[in-house]
């Protein structure tokens, strides 16, 4: 099909869990050693357009951000294919990838080369991305020193303008106060408008995902047990969540 | 096969981030602290001192060796050292220490003990800056054989690169490999002929094992260029030696590489 840009085929992830540290180091060398298996994703298959803004829902544990994480290309399944097209930029949990002890500024450089921007680039960005994140002084700071508030801001800030084709947001929102969501949601709207960059999405605050999602998936054990338009979604959502 | 050449292709298609990502290294290394850069040249010299300070008065051993002072016979095998101390640790935590690169992004982990290693290369080139102008103070500067030095560093490079992906790889998995690998760097110093003469060994068997130890042959190697004026290609049984070894150290990288890439994103 055209203009997909990510497919999952059939995908499943399998954690081994070891008794301690010294079993897994001998897995390395023998079979023989016992592990449990943790299913975090069971055949799991769907696909997404680009331009296109999905919402996931679902408990703790029920998969999302190892589905996030193989998106991104961190984790690999155990069973399945998956096809990505076009440059991720993940906001995986909070601290995004920020090296501790470089300043903010120093971190900005740092993930725009791993983006695979070209110095003159990042120049361009940086005045924006520091203006976006609103941490002032604290952007020549190590970011060791930052509260979570600001690595969630900077760590917002710098991967939505360094022009993504997807965009992974996990969770990342729940930390920055109301000012800070809206005018986050205020720019992932305008580069998914401007740029068609391919939203996804994981929250638990429906109320927000309704606003600019038009898809929504809920996972619930591993498995996909809804997917269609964001508002059936969220009540399919509520539901399981009411069942327990 | 195909191991090895996706991580060429990644170290390739990664190289200037790679040169960027060591830069970043050294300097994180020495930032933080008032002394800075200071400190990678004051912490070897501290060391020397207490060595040529226990030898020569401690225990009066410091005669000449092959009509050089001990101090320099000392330097020449032990600055090199400080490269393979540095680096059999830290490129075992390395990719440990850039957990986020891991975790976080999409980035070609086997590029990781690279660039960390390529940073303590910096940082060992500095200090045989160091060491020639001792030399050249001692009027001693070692002539022609100095042709022969970066054929030591890039022996000492290949073998360490190799070791730090292979050690990298297990250390991510648990952290027992890596205390083993802190104990047992002490003993490899003294074992590894740094200290004293591996002319002077009378044992056959012995001489035998250090062939294949890559410490050795590097420590030895740097004082041939200083000290006993040999060049590499007359010491064929110890070169193709070394080889063995390097042969053996990469398989067990790309080993490593291809058996745990998968499962270090989940256990990290």
């Amino acid at each position: 099909m055209e203009n997909v840009v990510i497919d999952f085929r059939d995908v499943s992830k399998v954690y081994k869990l070891y008794k301690n540290d010294q079993q897994r180091l001998l897995s390395v060398f023998s079979k023989k050693v016992s592990y449990k298996k943790k299913k975090a994703v069971d055949h799991v298959s769907f696909q997404v357009r680009r331009g296109e803004a999905v919402a996931i829902f679902g408990k703790n544990g029920a998969g999302k951000s190892t589905v996030l994480k193989m998106i991104t290309g961190v984790a690999f399944p155990t069973e399945g294919t998956i096809n990505v097209e076009g440059r991720v930029s993940a906001l995986l949990e909070l601290t995004s990838g920020f090296d501790p002890e470089f300043t903010g500024r120093e971190n900005i450089y740092l993930k725009g080369r791993l983006s695979g921007l070209k110095e003159q680039e990042i120049k361009e960005l940086e005045q924006e991305i520091v203006d976006f994140a609103e941490i002032g002084e604290y952007i020549d700071q190590p970011v060791r020193t930052y509260s979570s508030g600001m690595k969630a801001r900077l760590g917002f800030a710098i991967n939505v303008n360094i022009r993504p084709e997807i965009l992974i947001v996990d969770e990342a929102l729940s930390v920055g106060d109301v000012a800070f969501k809206d005018k986050c949601l205020e720019k992932v709207n305008e580069i998914m408008h401007k740029d068609g960059v391919t939203l996804l999405f994981v929250t638990h605050t429906t109320s927000m995902a309704q606003q600019f999602c038009s898809r929504g998936i809920v996972m619930k054990s591993g498995k996909i047990i809804f997917d269609d338009a964001i508002d059936p979604a969220i009540e399919a959502y509520e539901k399981s969540m009411r069942k327990k | 096969m195909s191991t090895i050449s996706k991580i060429t292709k990644e170290h390739y298609e990664w190289r200037s981030q790679i040169i960027k990502l060591a830069k970043a290294d050294i300097v994180k290394t020495y930032s933080g602290s008032a002394l800075g850069w200071a400190w990678a040249i004051v912490k070897p010299t501290i060391t020397i001192l207490v060595f040529w300070f226990a030898f020569s008065i401690g225990l009066r051993m410091g005669g000449k060796v092959e009509g050089y002072p001990f101090i320099l016979w000392l330097i020449a095998g032990l600055v090199p050292w400080f490269f393979m101390n540095e680096i059999i640790v830290q490129g075992a935590r390395s990719i440990r220490k850039y957990k986020y690169l891991v975790t976080k992004m999409k980035f070609p982990v086997s590029t990781i003990p690279t660039f960390v290693s390529l940073a303590k290369l910096a940082v060992h080139l500095c200090l045989m800056v160091i060491v020639i102008v001792i030399f050249a103070v001692y009027g001693r500067l070692p002539g022609i054989y100095i042709l022969q030095l970066p054929f030591y560093m890039l022996c000492m490079l290949l073998f360490f690169m190799a070791w730090s992906l292979f050690s990298a790889m297990l250390s991510s998995m648990s952290k027992d490999f890596l205390n083993l690998v802190k104990s047992v760097t002490t003993a490899l110093f003294w074992l590894s002929g740094i200290m004293w003469d591996v002319h002077k060994i009378e044992l056959e068997w012995l001489k035998q094992i250090l062939l294949f130890n890559p410490i050795t042959y590097v420590s030895s190697g740097y004082r041939n260029v200083f000290i006993y004026k040999t060049w590499f290609f007359e010491e064929p049984t110890a070169l193709l030696c070394y080889c063995v070894s390097l042969a053996v150290m990469t398989i067990l990288a790309i080993w490593s590489y291809r058996k745990l890439i998968r499962e270090i994103p989940d256990v990290l």
